[in-house]
This record gives C-alpha cells, structure tokens and sequence, in this order.
C-alpha cells in the first residue's frame, strides 16, 4: 500500500483556493500511484477561523466540493479535514476518510484544546466517538490532532481492532532544542511510536505548515510501522509531499511477536472505567 | 533559553517571506539604527525576500548618534540592500520650536515617532511592508516608544530575548562592531537600558524566562540566584507597560464589537 502525506499549507477561510490544492494534489498523487492521500487537520478551511467557523462550515452530503472530492477518490483513497455542520448551527473539527467515490466516514475532534493559545471549544462543538471503519486496506481509525495526545483515544481505535490509525493535525511548533526541530515535535513522535508499537498498527500523521497570525505550523509528518519503528519523516515547516510504501503483511508479523491485541481485556478497562466515572463528585 | 540559530533562521525567513506575499508584497523596509536588532532584521528580510527587496531607512538626528550611521550604512552594504538617508532634525525641530522642552523622554519619543511616520509613508511609496525590530526583553518591559518603534506591519523578532538576538546575529556573521553593541532604547545619546534598570542584559534575560517562558512564580526566581529587588523591579516594568502590548479598549456597547468578540484572524482570507 503506498500512502502519500500531503503536508500543505492551506489558505486561511478560502474553501475554493483550499479546494483546487486538494484537488491538485489528488491528481499529483494519483499519478505517483499512491493508494491514499492524507491531509491535514482543517485542511479545506484553514486552521484559526474564529468567527470564520460558521462561514465555511459544510454538511458533506450536500456540498458541491465535497461531491468533487468524493470524485476523485474513486481511485484514490483520501483522508481530509473541514467544518462540519449538522444540526443547523452544530460546527465540528472534522476528518472524513473518502473512498471508491464516497464518504466512508466522519470523525469529530472529540480533545478541543482550549486554553493558552488554543480555543477550539469555543467555536467548536465536541465530538463523543472513536469508532474503526473497514477500508479495503484493513480496518482504520481517524484522529484529529489533540485527540491523538489523549492516550485513551488511542487505546479506543485499539481496541476497536485498528490495522491503520490516521491522525490530521495542525500543530503550531514551539520551543527550541538543539535539533532543526521545535521542542513540542518529540511528543507527537513519542506517542507515534508508543502507538504504533502498542498497538501493533501503523501510524500515519499529517500535520500542516505555513504561518497563521504568527503561529508557524511545525510539519514534520510521519509514519511508524506495527513494530514502532518510523517509515517516514517529512522536514519541520515546509511544504513537502511524502510518499511511503506500507507492508500490510507487516502488521500480521507484528501481532505474531507481540500478542497485545489478543491479550487486551476491554470489558476490565470498561468496569474499571465505570467505577471511576461512578465515582465523580462534583 | 538556548536557540538552534539556523532552525530559528529558516522559521523566521519563512515567516517574513509568507507573511509579505499573503498581503500581496514582495518588499521589505527596515529602519536600520545601526544596532543589534534592525541588522539582524535587516540580514533576515535580505535572506527572505533577496537583497533588491529590502530597503535600509537611516534616519539619525543631525549627528547625535555618532558612528551609528556609519554601522548602518557599512551593514546595508554587506547585506547589498538598497539605503536611504534622511535627517529627522527639521521636522522634530519644527514641533520643537513650537513647544520647546528639555524633557529627553518626550524628545526621544517625537523622534521615534518621527521615525515611524516617515517609514510608513516610505511603505506607502515603495510598496513595501514595514518589518519590526522590537526584541522580546523590550516588548516585556516596556523598552520601546507605542506607535513608534513599536510600530511595524509583522515583527520577525518579538518572540526573542535579546541574548537570543545577539546569538541569532553571530550565526548570521553581522559584524563584530554591532553585535558587541550595548543595547539601548535610542531616546537620547549615552543612554543605556543596563543603566536605567540597574541590571545587565543577560541577567534581565534569564529573569524574564524564569518568570515569562517557565511562568515561575517571584518566590522561585528569587530562590535561584536572583536579587529580589531585581526581580520585583522586572515584574513591575512588565505590569506597567501592558498597555503598549494591546490594543486600546473599546467601550462595549452592541452585541458584537471590534477588540471583544468580533473574532477574525489577522490572516483571514490571505
């Protein structure tokens, strides 16, 4: 399986200047015979809309650009990020996986993070579910950024059986260290390797670059194999388009090793999980 | 408190190069000093947006600021940018003549702002954005005169400590003679900011990151090596100059106000 990771910069609020770059790129990759393309976090849109929210939210179903999109993904597969709207006035930070020409699922950014730079939640509403879907390459999982920080978020793609847990982001960089990275890279790439690894799937994560107000998206894609270990880098902060190729075999091997899967007792971490909620005061 | 110069280069250049070409401008103008912030700002758009793209304003008062028109006119010709020179002294004068003073602060102040008016209408007449110079140990103390030095269209520099500066510069091989400079805010001639506040620059530095960067409350910076007077001196020129890091306040009236929650990117639509 051959995945292409499209670390782009999308134009702020612009969905049909967003739309063409999608497009574009679709058709680049195509070309370069991927099976799967996967953008970023808000990749149609933008990442700091604010009041912008309601302006460029979309209902899939309906909308003209995803109709295109929907299109293209007949021989391509493709992973995107957008405002959705449902409910009439309901935004959410969303991620939908497209496939032989039509939407196979949706995810909503459940982890908003708000509070020093961020404030999602004020302008989003919360998503409530992780859940695998089937894809012709196994079973996937989607993530929107800060959802993959949450580590009970992995476990739930886990243990719904995820082959392939994909993760969109827009991560602003911060910090210095003495590598050609920002300090706040190593976490995405720690949890990368802790899930990929625990979990005995590989992970892919798209995150974006380019400057909004300041903030400069850090980029630094990549993808890490059932046994943990990292496939594919693209640069911190620039535009790139990387290409991988996935040994799906690689996942069987893997679980052969290490049983973590057959061994996971969700219903001990369901009856502890219920006793803690339980347990809430206040 | 350490940067990775060339991380930090390739961030800040991208930063110039995408903030210019989203408001749709390909050129750049510096108000060079001839000390350590405007060259590394000027090196900096030189890098970004190539050497015909920026412009160097020198803009001294009559001669009062010595050999620094000399550094600033021999570091426009190392980076190969295109200068031009103008002597502030008839129009500060001017106002001067009307309202005389001796009050250095006002005087410095007028020039500063002096400054910034000539360097926006040059943004007007060439085409350019204005690229700011204020450093984050100035934005944090109140170290720069609102609506003028202060003024700018983006600043590359405002999330770095001087020191941070001063080892940016070294990487970007400034000359020896600027990056040795002792920082000042410019109002008048022999003025230092190590002599106002009573504490040398690397030291304001690290208080500043304790209490700003690692958000240590006053009782932890003090228990690390500093003095207390030093610190509460820091802490209070960071409280009193808060307004220069806003926007006025606007009276809420309506449902929806500009500066409330009237909420839009400065980049929207770019």
């Amino acid at each position: 399986m051959k995945v292409a990771l499209a670390q782009i910069s999308p134009h702020l609020g612009d969905l049909r200047k967003n739309l063409d770059l999608h497009l574009d790129t679709i058709e680049k990759v195509r070309r370069k015979k991927a099976d799967l393309v996967v953008f970023p976090e808000l990749s149609l849109t933008g990442y700091t809309l604010m009041d912008l929210v309601p302006e460029v939210a979309l209902e899939p179903a309906q909308h003209p650009a995803f109709k295109k999109l929907a299109a293209a993904s007949r021989t391509i597969d493709v992973v995107l990020g957008f405002v959705e709207e449902r409910g009439k006035g309901l935004f959410y930070n969303s991620a939908a996986y497209l496939s032989g020409g039509r939407i196979i699922h949706v995810h909503r950014k459940a982890f908003l993070p708000t509070g020093g730079m961020f404030e999602e939640a004020k302008f989003f509403a919360p998503g409530k579910n992780f859940r695998t879907f089937m894809t012709s390459f196994g079973k996937a999982g989607l993530m929107v950024c800060r959802d993959f920080l949450s580590y009970g978020a992995g476990y739930l793609l886990f243990a719904g059986g995820a082959d392939l847990i994909i993760v969109i982001s827009a991560a602003p960089g911060r910090g210095m260290t003495a590598n050609d990275a920002f300090a706040t890279s190593r976490m995405w790439e720690l949890m990368g390797e802790a899930i990929s690894y625990f979990s005995t799937a590989f992970v892919v994560c798209c995150n974006r670059v380019g400057f909004e107000d300041g903030k400069a998206f850090a980029g630094g894609s990549f993808i890490f194999d059932p046994s943990g270990r990292r496939l594919v880098k693209a640069p911190e902060a620039e535009e790139d388009l990387v290409l991988a190729d996935l040994r799906l075999e690689d996942i069987r091997a893997a679980r052969k090793r290490w049983t973590f899967l057959r061994d996971d007792r969700p219903e001990v971490i369901l009856h502890s999980l219920q006793r803690i909620v339980g347990g809430y005061e206040d | 408190m350490k940067i990775n110069a060339p991380f930090v280069e390739k961030i800040l250049c991208a930063f110039i190069r995408e903030e210019l070409h989203k408001f749709g401008f390909g050129k750049g103008i510096v108000g060079l000093s001839g000390g350590l912030d405007s060259s590394v700002c000027a090196a900096l758009a030189a890098k970004a947006l190539g050497k015909k793209n920026v412009l160097g304003m020198i803009l001294p008062y009559k001669d009062t600021f010595g050999k620094d028109v000399e550094d600033a006119r021999a570091l426009a010709r190392k980076l190969g940018i295109r200068t031009r020179l103008l002597d502030i002294a008839p129009m500060v004068d001017a106002y001067f003549s009307r309202y005389p003073t001796d009050d250095r602060v006002r005087i410095g102040n007028k020039m500063a702002r002096e400054r910034m008016s000539i360097l926006y209408d040059h943004s007007v007449l060439e085409k350019a954005l204005i690229l700011g110079t204020s450093n984050k140990t100035e934005l944090l103390i109140g170290y720069g005169t609102i609506h003028g030095d202060m003024a700018c269209a983006i600043n590359p520099l405002g999330d770095l400590y001087k020191s941070q500066v001063r080892a940016l510069g070294a990487h970007l091989r400034l000359p020896a003679r600027i990056l040795k400079k002792t920082p000042t805010a410019g109002l008048w001639p022999g003025q230092t900011d190590e002599d106002e506040i009573g504490l040398d620059y690397s030291e304001i530095d690290a208080i500043l990151y304790e209490l700003v960067d690692e958000r240590r409350p006053r009782k932890e910076v003090i228990a690390s090596g500093f003095k207390k007077e030093a610190v509460e001196n820091i802490e209070a020129l960071i409280v009193s100059s808060e307004f220069k890091r806003k926007m006025p306040p606007i009276a809420k009236i309506s449902p929806r106000t500009v500066g409330h929650d009237f909420l839009y990117s400065y980049d929207r639509n770019r």
